[in-house]
This record gives structure tokens, C-alpha cells and sequence, in this order.
């Protein structure tokens, strides 16, 4: 065994023990032990990470493992979106007065389940095989759907059924996609299935199978038109949850479209291939736009914007310059800093103002000052405000679609950016500096959410500056050849 | 695999759609994916088994989940067995009519995939009930399942072991929230689960 397939295996494992253990950990030690597997479990993404953005030119791929520059990418962002969900886990505990489960056992419950699905999300990135990431996804679908309901209250319920019943038959119109592909390879069997190998499939197939494929990740994904679970999970969910799903489920999901697509494009073209993503990018942008203009719920406007800046990605990975790529990468880390920051301020502002829980507030800041900018840096980096790193990486796909020769595309993108960005502006000013009624509340949580704000800040200042120099970089050329 | 036994596992599937019990309706999708687990067995010992282990567990812990979640009465669909059955059938033509050949080993078992994902589908979206739903998805899975026996080259053992774990797992997820929403509605029914609108 290699050492990064060594890594790769820390990855998932370290996670899968800790859901064990903190199931099993006395109910007083519950959280220390918790901390503790979230800490070791971050370690190994760091290091994974680390080792395949350090060298990006030489990835391994073999027919179970791929540890490439994209990997490295998602492994680091879930291991980031991870240990900050875990840290800020108490205090949504202490806050939640329902569950599925009984008091007593909601702790090691919930922990249990976070881990179970880290360790499932952090293989996805890592399997080098469509079948075996198709299961996992899969996988990652029962998992999240406890967790989406945890609060156990009606609307949760809701939400997680609609998630459950939506995302799997989703997943079921892309199994027929990989049955497809695999009737169109020569020797069958799961190999066939293995990235290397999928270009091999005979063409006849190739592309029913693919629209198959991606039509059933959208689903997952939360791509427009098949985006409607997205909004009421990511809003129901408990804030680390919601964190969770939408900085680092998604993008996984995402990353095995890509993958799909690059694998694919020797046969179906890469026109066919890059311009699906481009349509879903674009609907998915299209559909969240007006949302972004309407006053509503904190956590329901945070869903919205997930919808669009996976739309965004999507158009990155179709452009597929090295150009957009550059912004690919850095909208994922960006997005994910960004976007868990404005879920885990959800809990000491819900605290603070409980009408949050269900519909738009405003004035936050006038009350709650350190509260109030946290939601501001959140909103404001999600808008692509500058110095947003979303900003830059807006301006490098928009500028890698003409670069692509898609100008029509690329302009329509930067117009429904543009309009994305207005909405997020008007309710950013509204939501902190607005009009406020008195509120004598206080924000249970909100230090270990400032703290966590300090520490992101400047990283989100970090990644605008690394827009600057992964243009012409390795890892964007090695993202643009894929696991091949 | 023979065009009778294909259209049987169909039939068994469009029972689903228009079935108002829903104690009959698991009975329905069991036997079906038996049907598929002794087709198998012709060919390869391995899937077959895996195919009859998931029908057995899941047809047990749906019927449980029946007995548990008793209904006063049974839920409504809004839609008229002969209107979902005349739909399914729709979509399912349009389906076959769309889908051009798929390369598994006849036109009947893509036919009658296709038609099993339609079925699934139309009963997901057709029954308010939430254990339709879920049987929607294993009819889904049941229909993917046929297709992974039509391959050319025989389904793989691994795909099957895993794809039967995660319907089951997806499955007791699915039991569990239907049995909470069951106790917090007093009924399975999805039309109490609409709060949720922008």
C-alpha cells in the first residue's frame, strides 16, 4: 500500500471510528470525545490534501482510488466543514429542545451520525470507480436524512422525507445511466465502471447514459429543475447540518458529475459533455436568482444561494479552461467557508431573535453587533462583495467562458451574477443595518462563532489572493486533464 | 430472460399503482423481486441470493412497519387507480418511445425496465401515502435490478451486494420517518407535509 492510499484510507477511517466511539462514549465525555475525533479526523483530510495539491501532476489513480488535485481539493474542504460543524455542535445542542431520538441520547446520537456521514462523504472524492461512487452517494443520502429531521418537529420531518424520497429516486434514473454504461463496455463488470475505463464504452450508449447520470446527480446535487428538497432541507436541518450538506455534500456529489464528464468526453465529445453542466449551471442560476431578491428566512435565503453558486461551479466545470477551473477551485473553498460561517450564526441569531427561525429580520446589527457582522461577512463573501474570494472566482469562470469560445453563456452568467449579487446586497443591508425592533435576547453561541469568523476571514482573504496565481497554475491543468 | 416473465414483473409492478392496500402492495413488490432473484439463479448463484436476502428483509420490514402504523383508514390518493394506471402506462410508452436502445439483452427487458422506473416514479408521485413512496423507490430499484440481470456480460455480484445495502438502509430511514410522521399526524399521509412553500 502506498502513502496515499494509506492517507486516503486514514481519511475515511478516522471518522467511521470516531461515529463508533462517540456512539459508545459516556454521556459526560460525550462532547470532549467528539472534539477529539473531529480534530484527528480534519488532520487526515489536512494531510491528504496537502499532499495531493502539493504535487498535482502526478495523481494516483487506480481502479478503486483516486488521490488527484480535485480530490485533495474536496477531501480539505470537508475536513474543514467537518471540524467546524463538530465545534459548533454544542450549542446547537444545548439550544434544540426536540429530536428523533430521546434527550439523553441525542448527543452521542447526533455525533454518531455527523461522523458516519463525514466518513461516507469523504470517500466520495476518493473512490475511483463510478459504481462504488454512485453507492456511496447513495449511502450519504440515509445518513443526512436522519439528520436533516434530528429536530424530530413537523417542518424537519418534512423536509427530510421530501430529501429522502426526492434525492433517492434521483439516484435511481442515474443507476440506469451506470447500467447503460456498463451494457456498453466490452468486458463488463465493475472495472468497466473504473474512471480510467469509462472512456472505453461504446459510443452508441454513451450519451443516453450520460444525460442519465447527470439528470440523476442533479437531483442530488440540487441543480434546477430537480432542486426542490434543496431549500426546506438546508432551512430545516440543524445549523451544523445544513453546514455540512451544502459547503461539502454537494460539491461532493458534484465532483462525480465532473468526473463523469471528463471520463465520457472522449466518446460523447466534450461539447455534449461541458454543455450539459453549462445548462444546468445556468437553469440552476436562473431559478435561484429571484429567490436571492425575496425577504425570507436566514436560513432559507442561505439555501437559495447554494443553489446558485452550484450553478456556478457547474458552468466552471463546463467551461473547463484553466481559467474557469482556477475559479472552480477557489468558489468551492470560498463557498464553503462562507456559506457553513452563515449557517452556524443561524443558531446565536435564531437565540437572539426566535421570529429568524421563519421569516426575514432585520436590524441585527443594532442589537447584536458582533452578530450582526458575521452575518455580514457571511452575506456579503456569498454575494461576491469584493475582496470576496467569490468575487474573483466569478470574474475567472465568466472570463474562462470566453476563453471556452462560449461568449453568449459566459455573459448570460455574469447578468444573472450580477442580479444574484443586487438581491444578496439589498437584503445584506437589511438583515444588519436595517430597521430594528427592540430585542433583549441574548445569542446563545455567538463567541465560538466570532471565533471561528476570526479565523476564516483571513482565509477568505488567503483564497482572493490565491485567485490570483492558480490561473497558470499546476493544479489548474492538472483539473482540466481529470482522473484519467 | 423470457418476454413472459418480463411482462409478469411488469403486471406485478402497475399492481402497485393502482393497489389500495398497502399491505398488498408490499406483498406485490416482494414477489416481484423473488421472481427476479429465481431468474438469476439460472445464471449466477451469487446475485441471485443477495436479490432473494433484500426481498425477504425488506418485504418483512415493510409489513412490520404496516402493522405498527395501523390507519384508521386507508389514505387517499388524489388521483383514481384507473387515472394512475392509465398515467403509468403513458409515461412509460413515453419512456420506451424516448429511451433509444440501451444495449441490454432484448428490447423486452429494456421495455420492461423502463416501464418498472416509470411505475415507480408514477407511484411517487400519484400516492399521498408515505409507504407508496417508499415502495415507489424499491419498485425503481427492482426495475435497475432487471437491467443488471439483461446486462450482456451478467450483473456484478459487488453492484448488487451494494446497491441491496443501500436500498435497505434507505429503506429503514424511510420506516423511521414514517413512523414518527405517522405519530405526529396520526397518518401516513404526505398531504399533512406541506408546509414548507416559498
Amino acid at each position: 500500500m502506498t502513502s496515499r492510499e494509506l492517507l486516503a484510507l486514514l481519511v475515511v477511517s478516522v471518522p467511521a471510528l470516531a461515529a463508533v466511539v462517540t456512539a459508545a462514549a459516556p454521556r459526560a465525555h460525550v462532547h470532549v470525545v467528539a472534539t477529539i475525533g473531529a480534530f484527528a479526523s480534519s488532520a487526515a483530510a489536512a494531510a491528504l490534501s496537502i499532499v495531493a495539491l502539493s504535487s498535482p501532476g502526478s495523481p494516483l489513480v487506480e481502479r478503486w482510488v483516486v488521490v488527484d488535485a480535485a480530490a485533495g481539493l474536496l477531501v480539505g474542504v470537508i475536513g474543514v466543514v467537518g471540524l467546524t460543524a463538530v465545534l459548533v455542535t454544542p450549542a446547537y445542542l444545548a439550544s434544540s429542545t426536540t429530536g428523533l431520538v430521546r434527550t439523553e441520547r441525542r448527543p452521542p446520537t447526533f455525533y454518531a451520525l455527523v461522523f458516519f456521514f463525514w466518513a461516507i462523504l469523504a470517500a466520495v472524492p476518493l473512490v475511483g470507480n463510478l459504481g462504488g461512487a454512485w453507492l456511496l452517494v447513495e449511502a450519504t443520502t440515509a445518513a443526512s436524512a436522519l439528520l436533516v429531521g434530528f429536530g424530530g418537529k413537523p417542518r424537519a420531518l418534512e423536509a427530510a422525507w421530501k430529501y429522502l424520497i426526492l434525492t433517492s429516486l434521483g439516484l435511481g434514473v442515474a443507476l440506469l445511466g451506470i447500467v447503460v454504461l456498463a451494457a456498453g463496455s466490452a468486458h463488463g463488470g465493475l472495472d468497466a465502471l473504473s474512471w480510467r475505463e469509462l472512456g472505453h464504452v461504446r459510443s452508441g450508449h454513451a450519451l443516453v447514459a450520460y444525460l442519465l447520470l447527470v439528470g440523476g446527480l442533479a437531483s442530488k446535487v440540487g441543480w434546477a429543475p430537480v432542486h426542490n428538497w434543496l431549500p426546506d432541507a438546508h432551512s430545516e436541518a440543524p445549523a451544523p447540518v445544513s453546514a455540512l450538506l451544502s459547503a461539502a455534500l454537494l460539491p461532493a456529489v458534484l465532483l462525480v458529475a465532473w468526473r463523469s464528464s471528463q471520463a465520457l468526453t472522449p466518446v460523447i465529445g466534450a461539447s455534449a459533455a461541458q454543455s450539459v453542466l453549462v445548462a444546468f449551471g445556468l437553469l440552476s442560476l436562473a431559478v435561484a436568482v429571484p429567490f436571492l431578491w425575496q425577504p425570507m428566512a436566514w436560513k432559507r435565503l442561505l439555501a437559495y444561494s447554494s443553489l446558485e453558486h452550484m450553478g456556478v461551479i457547474a458552468i466552471g466545470i463546463g467551461y473547463g479552461t484553466p481559467l474557469a477551473l482556477a475559479g472552480v477551485v477557489v468558489h468551492v473553498a470560498g463557498h464553503a467557508l462562507a456559506k457553513a460561517l452563515g449557517f452556524y450564526a443561524a443558531t446565536p441569531l435564531i437565540g437572539h431573535e426566535p421570529r429568524a427561525a421563519g421569516h426575514a429580520v432585520r436590524g441585527i446589527g443594532r442589537t447584536q453587533g458582533p452578530l450582526g457582522s458575521v452575518l455580514g461577512i457571511s452575506l456579503g463573501a456569498l454575494a461576491g462583495l469584493p475582496p470576496s474570494p467569490l468575487f474573483a472566482s466569478e470574474v475567472l469562470i465568466v472570463a474562462g467562458g470566453f476563453a471556452a469560445g462560449r461568449p453568449w453563456t459566459a455573459a448570460a452568467a455574469a447578468v444573472l451574477l450580477a442580479l444574484g449579487f443586487l438581491g444578496l446586497a439589498h437584503t445584506l443591508l437589511d438583515t444588519v443595518a436595517g430597521k430594528a425592533p427592540a430585542r433583549d435576547r441574548g445569542a446563545p453561541g455567538l463567541r465560538g462563532v466570532v471565533l471561528l469568523t476570526s479565523v476564516a476571514v483571513p482565509c477568505l482573504l488567503g483564497l482572493t489572493a490565491a485567485a490570483l496565481w492558480l490561473p497558470g497554475s499546476v493544479i489548474a491543468r492538472a483539473l482540466a486533464h481529470g482522473a484519467r | 430472460m423470457s418476454g413472459g416473465l418480463v411482462w409478469m414483473l411488469v403486471a406485478l409492478g402497475l399492481g402497485v399503482v393502482v393497489v389500495r392496500r398497502r399491505s398488498l402492495a408490499v406483498a406485490l413488490v416482494t414477489v416481484q423481486a423473488l421472481v427476479l432473484a429465481v431468474s438469476a439463479a439460472e445464471d449466477n448463484a451469487a446475485p441471485a441470493a443477495v436479490l432473494a436476502v433484500r426481498a425477504v428483509a425488506l418485504g418483512t420490514l415493510l409489513l412490520l412497519v404496516v402493522s405498527r402504523t395501523r390507519e384508521p383508514r386507508p389514505v387517499r390518493a388524489g388521483i383514481a387507480p384507473i387515472a394512475r394506471a392509465g398515467l403509468a402506462v403513458g409515461f412509460a410508452l413515453a419512456l420506451t418511445w424516448l429511451v433509444p436502445a440501451i444495449g441490454l439483452e432484448s428490447r423486452n427487458v429494456e421495455r420492461g425496465v423502463l416501464a418498472l422506473i416509470a411505475f415507480g416514479i408514477t407511484a411517487a408521485a400519484t400516492r399521498r401515502a408515505t409507504l407508496f413512496q417508499v415502495l415507489g423507490i424499491v419498485l425503481c430499484e427492482n426495475g435497475l435490478a432487471l437491467a443488471a440481470l439483461g446486462l450482456p456480460g451478467g450483473s456484478s455480484t459487488a453492484i448488487e451486494l451494494g446497491v441491496a445495502f443501500d436500498l435497505t438502509l434507505v429503506a429503514v430511514v424511510a420506516a423511521v420517518f414514517h413512523e414518527r410522521i405517522f405519530a405526529e399526524f396520526g397518518a401516513g399521509d404526505t398531504a399533512a407535509l406541506r408546509s414548507l412553500r416559498d
